[in-house]
């Protein structure tokens, strides 16, 4: 014998139906010899498929050493952004152990590329015009002694 | 408190290796069960089964969160079974004993061992079932291992297999009333 009831009896053995379905369901399996043996037939063969053999622990395994590989690799290119910031950090404290405690060999470092010499040309610069500029006031005092002693000679004669 | 699916998958993809087999341990009966069923043969549901997981080892973005991971789980493996009996030139056919020294589904329904008259009930039963399931059209066995396996609901199979959802059902109401013909004297 069958019924219409084909497609709401499936939903009603797998848990899909709402309150109201589920009532009309059962209602219409009190009544209805094929749809009840149906049931007891999808039921059977679920707990049938229910038994299934273990996947063996190789398989596991093997899958398990790719991945273990795989993310092994990629940290060799590829940060977290913990280690990201971990390692910026780090090179922060670098610089700065870097800057304060390493003053010979930045000396040497100075040395060695020219920078030193370049100092010495520049002070030696600022010695010239130091010179120079001294010399010019010199030129000045001389330039206008006389003026000083006009005055002088206004002042005498006044 | 256990890790979701979702977070477990995040955490892979963050290079914990370890979230792998987490997810693994969480549904590999069920992937598993369902390739031996669809495949009937256990070699090829080991390959299928590596592949699958493998998928996801080679590029942890595959799955990207917009469905459900079980849903897209099963997709990855429908769609690689479906590709193995391209290569083999035909749909698997469940057998009804074990072939070779590979345990079949009969002999593995005989287990855990029962006493002498029990055993040879639940043998004869279980050939009588897997005879039956046999016997459903290639299309409705699909739709039964599938919803019987993954758990997933009917309307999620019917997006992942590309068919309207009235065509599932139709399938597993025909593929109940195909079952209760066969067994009705048997399972009450």
């Amino acid at each position: 014998m069958n019924c219409d009831n084909g497609e709401k009896l499936i939903l009603y053995a797998y848990g899909e139906t709402d309150g109201v379905l589920r009532a009309a369901v059962e209602a219409h399996l009190g009544v209805c010899g094929a749809c009840r043996a149906e049931l007891a037939a999808l039921k059977g063969a679920a707990a049938y498929l229910s038994a299934v053999p273990e996947v063996r622990p190789a398989v596991i395994e093997a899958i398990m050493r790719a991945a273990r590989a795989a993310a092994r690799a990629d940290k060799g290119f590829v940060f977290t952004w913990r280690e990201a910031l971990l390692s910026g950090a780090l090179a922060s404290v670098l610089a700065g152990v870097f800057a304060f405690s390493a003053r010979p060999a930045g000396t040497e470092l100075a040395w060695n590329s020219g920078l030193d010499a370049g100092l010495d040309s520049v002070e030696y610069s600022v010695y010239q015009e130091q010179a120079e500029l001294g010399s010019s006031s010199g030129d000045w005092d001389y330039k206008y002694s006389g003026l000083e002693d006009e005055s002088l000679n206004v002042r005498e004669n006044a | 408190m256990e890790l979701t699916d979702d977070e477990l998958a995040a955490a892979f993809r963050a290079g914990d290796a370890e979230a792998l087999g987490l997810l693994m341990e969480r549904h590999k009966a069920a992937v598993y069960g369902y390739l031996l069923r669809l495949t009937a043969r256990q070699d090829a549901a080991e390959d299928i089964f590596q592949e699958v997981f493998l998928k996801l080892v080679r590029n942890p973005a595959a799955y990207g969160q917009r469905e459900k991971f079980r849903s897209w789980l099963f997709t990855v493996a429908r769609n690689a079974a479906m590709d193995y009996f391209r290569r083999q030139g035909a749909r698997g056919e469940v057998p009804l004993d074990g072939q070779g020294d590979l345990p079949g589904p009969v002999d593995h329904a005989a287990s855990p061992e029962p006493g002498p008259e029990a055993a040879a009930g639940n043998k004869e039963l279980g050939e009588k079932i897997e005879a039956a399931l046999g016997r459903l059209s290639r299309e409705q066995r699909e739709v039964f291992y599938l919803r019987h396996y993954s758990g997933l609901s009917f309307k999620d199979i019917a997006e992942m297999s590309g068919l309207p959802i009235g065509t599932v059902l139709a399938r597993m109401s025909r593929a109940a009333a195909q079952l209760r013909k066969e067994l009705e004297k048997d399972v009450q």
